[in-house]
């Protein structure tokens, strides 16, 4: 399963070049160019060949920043905010709510740390974070990079309608 | 250049050292212990365990004096209340998620945190206990078994994989407490290019990296009465098992081996010295005969498994260049099983080769597939089934396998009385003995090829210039008016810098040896803890030692080898030596040079 060619992350390692630093933009980019926002391994293990980056150094980084991501995303990701201020703001009801009203059957165990999970139709990623930074908005839940605040539950179902009825339309 | 002297004052006395030392190694250079779990010396200075405080004179907080240097006038304490109150703290956090499982723990005798704990007057643990099982244990390798849980990420192991090896099969992934030391997609150290070596092992200052224990597979071979169970030791092991059992570094322990080995239960005591003679007569005879013939050159060793491995997926351009001989471990197997058997009249199949190694990369090799040239030779004489394939060494004993083993067994080792290896596979002559230092096998090398070429009796046989702990060494021999230029290399970084001249075509020498540990086998992954500089010299002066004792220190001279090649194989690179004691290399996955 190829789900970046081959060409396409020469290009991006070309950009950046092998300088120490030019990892974090290749990999992000790689990200955002791959179908379901992630990075795939032979991506990786291309980069590795390229740049003279050690695999285990490069799955050091990827593994160690939270944006990114190593298992394909689903097409809307919610994050809900787990820090202090938001946590008081009872946000785990939130992520709670979300967890079990949407299908996540498929998944047995979800084998990561980053509370990353993905329903079985692909439409939604949900996962948390530690902190947006906008705790006067508490609880604070970011919906494909838009954040929302002083969120709840009914707000949040509000929200999962509107997407599902948009994705209707088209 | 002169350097400059920093006048600094460590706990109220004046002291005068170079300055930009950091304050750690000044201060171990006079004699302050200061515990460090992440700290080694030249290799890794990542800062992570803040065990080595230190207060510093106008200084707002305590600082790492790991990465902390010495300047003139500087007032440095290491003793106040304020520091050991600190470093008790920093001690009692790693230990509140650290697995209480000392007293079955390998590493129970020589465990640096439970050491530095007990120093450091850890008698409680105010912390709340969090030792939740975790992580999985990676039992992907043949060679080495990590136990994260038991890991303190002190980065000891990855420090050592990439600076020390250059493999960078390791490092940290995750974040928080969610880190943890591991491989690429944690696929486990077997799946990825690690090659081994085992100094992982060596540096790990907990049991979190361990050998793959065999030692219950050899006490059930010990206790089949059908199996005849045969045990072959490296050089190395003699110059370091005495460490196990609290001797000095360097003490020799050739004679109490076999006897120990014998009162464990072994149907007989033989010499991977003797097939290190075998080895220089094949490898000789490659070296000489690719002189003669134009063939590829430079010519490089093949002994040490873990260098196999990394050229394998590193430098398989260099293929051509490396000996097609197995290592003395994997020709003793071959000839065990099939010449010794045949002149005992033994059932192959019976035989059990043991080996006993200073390396965790031999349990690897002997796990090699294509090593069971003894089946493929038996197999249409005796009419053996595809599935009825044995291996030529059935189980690999590191020399601390191999200490506990005696421990278990009641033997009191350091009281034993010397004793001989077995004929006829025990033989062995002081060039084999080198085989365990880096520069030995080229000097063992030399002695043989010299002789032959030249015709005529070495002067001297020691070849000092390839002595020594230098990373590479090089030297030039006139054999008969013909120069030969060598190097030696040890730790695989070393190496690398040989293997890119040697890729691109400009390598200037003839005959390259390649070491994968520190100091060669004396300071290899299966060794006694601790291994450091010091104790790697006193091993290797006890091997020259060893040397300088046998009567014969020429391989070509050892009347067993001479024997062998009279009753059996006939001439080196014959028919039989390709078939049992050469081998050809595979290209592995490449993941990254």
């Amino acid at each position: 399963m190829e789900t970046l060619p081959k060409a396409r992350t020469d290009e991006i390692i070309k950009k950046y070049g092998s300088l120490p630093g030019s990892l974090l933009s290749i990999l992000e980019e790689i990200q955002i160019s791959t179908k379901g926002k992630f990075l795939p391994e032979e991506a990786l293990v291309r980069v590795g060949e390229r740049t003279g980056i050690p695999l285990s150094r490069i799955y050091s980084v990827a593994t160690f920043y939270s944006f990114f991501n190593l298992v394909p995303q689903g097409k809307h990701t919610i994050v809900v905010c787990r820090g202090t201020a938001c946590h008081t703001r009872k946000s785990n009801e939130l992520f709670n709510y979300l967890k079990d009203n949407l299908d996540f059957s498929h998944i047995k165990s979800s084998g990561s740390e980053k509370a990353l999970m993905t329903t079985s139709d692909g439409e939604f990623t949900i996962r948390t974070v530690a902190c947006f930074g906008q705790c006067a908005l508490a609880p604070v839940v970011e919906v494909d990079g838009v954040i929302y605040g002083h969120m709840t539950v009914e707000k949040l179902k509000k929200l999962l309608k509107k997407i599902s009825k948009e994705k209707a339309k088209k | 250049m002169q350097e400059k002297i920093a006048k600094i004052k460590i706990d109220n006395t004046d002291y005068k050292v170079p300055e930009g030392m950091t304050i750690l190694e000044a201060c171990r250079s006079l004699n302050i212990e200061i515990p460090a779990l992440c700290y080694m010396k030249n290799i890794s200075n990542v800062a992570s365990c803040s065990l080595c405080l230190v207060e510093v004179s106008g200084a707002r907080t305590l600082l790492r004096s790991c990465v902390t240097k010495v300047k003139d006038g500087m007032k440095i304490f290491t003793n106040t209340q304020r520091v050991r109150n600190a470093r008790l703290t920093n001690m009692e956090l790693l230990l509140a998620s650290h697995p209480a499982e000392c007293l079955t723990c390998d590493r129970n005798q020589d465990c640096d945190l439970r050491r530095m704990a007990y120093d450091m007057g850890v008698r409680d643990i105010r912390f709340a206990k969090v030792i939740e099982h975790k992580f999985d244990k990676d039992f992907t390798s043949p060679s080495i078994v990590r136990d994260p849980d038991k890991c303190v990420l002190c980065r000891r192991c990855v420090e050592v994989c990439a600076n020390v090896q250059n493999v960078n099969a390791i490092e940290v992934v995750n974040r928080g407490k969610q880190s943890r030391v591991s491989t690429f997609f944690e696929e486990g150290l077997g799946k990825v290019d690690c090659v081994n070596c085992g100094q992982c092992i060596m540096v790990c200052p907990t049991g979190a990296i361990v050998e793959k224990d065999h030692t219950k597979d050899v006490w059930a071979a010990l206790q089949d009465p059908e199996k005849i169970v045969l045990v072959e030791v490296a050089p190395a092991v003699r110059a370091a098992l005495g460490e196990e059992f609290g001797m000095p570094a360097g003490t020799l322990v050739t004679g109490k081996i076999p006897t120990a080995l014998r009162r464990l239960g072994f149907s007989k005591v033989f010499d991977t010295q003797f097939s290190a003679d075998l080895t220089i007569m094949e490898e000789g005879s490659e070296l000489i005969h690719r002189l003669k013939t134009g063939g590829k050159l430079p010519l490089i060793t093949s002994c040490s498994p873990g260098w196999i491995k990394f050229a394998e997926h590193f430098f398989p351009e260099v293929f051509g260049n490396i000996s097609t001989c197995k290592s003395p471990q994997q020709m003793f197997g071959a000839v065990a099983k099939t010449y010794y058997a045949e002149k005992m009249k033994i059932d192959p199949r019976k035989i059990v080769v043991v080996s006993v190694m200073p390396c965790t990369a031999k349990k690897f090799e002997a796990r090699r597939p294509e090593f069971d040239s003894a089946f493929s030779y038996w197999k249409d004489k005796m009419e053996l089934k595809d599935n009825e394939v044995f291996p030529d060494v059935d189980h690999v004993l590191t020399t601390r396998e191999l200490g506990r083993m005696i421990k278990e067994s009641g033997v009191n080792f350091t009281k034993l009385a010397d004793s001989q290896f077995d004929d006829p596979l025990g033989v062995s002559t002081g060039a084999a003995v080198i085989f365990g230092a880096t520069g030995g096998v080229m000097e063992a090398a030399l002695r043989t090829a010299y002789e032959i070429i030249s015709g005529e009796t070495l002067p001297s046989v020691d070849f000092e210039a390839v002595r020594g702990f230098d990373g590479i060494k090089t030297a030039e021999v006139d054999i008969k008016g013909k120069k030969v230029k060598v190097a030696v290399a040890h730790t695989l970084s070393n190496a690398k810098v040989l293997l890119e001249e040697v890729a691109e075509g400009k390598s200037p020498y003839t005959f390259i040896e390649i070491m994968t540990c520190p100091g060669g086998c004396l300071g290899g992954g299966g060794q006694p803890i601790p291994t450091n500089d010091e104790i790697r010299q006193k091993r290797a002066e006890a091997i020259y030692k060893e040397d300088r004792n046998k009567k014969m220190r020429k391989s070509h001279d050892n009347p067993a080898v001479k024997t062998i090649y009279a009753e059996f194989l006939k001439e080196p690179l014959g028919h039989l030596s390709h078939e049992l004691l050469h081998t050809e290399y595979t290209a592995r996955k490449n993941l990254v040079k």
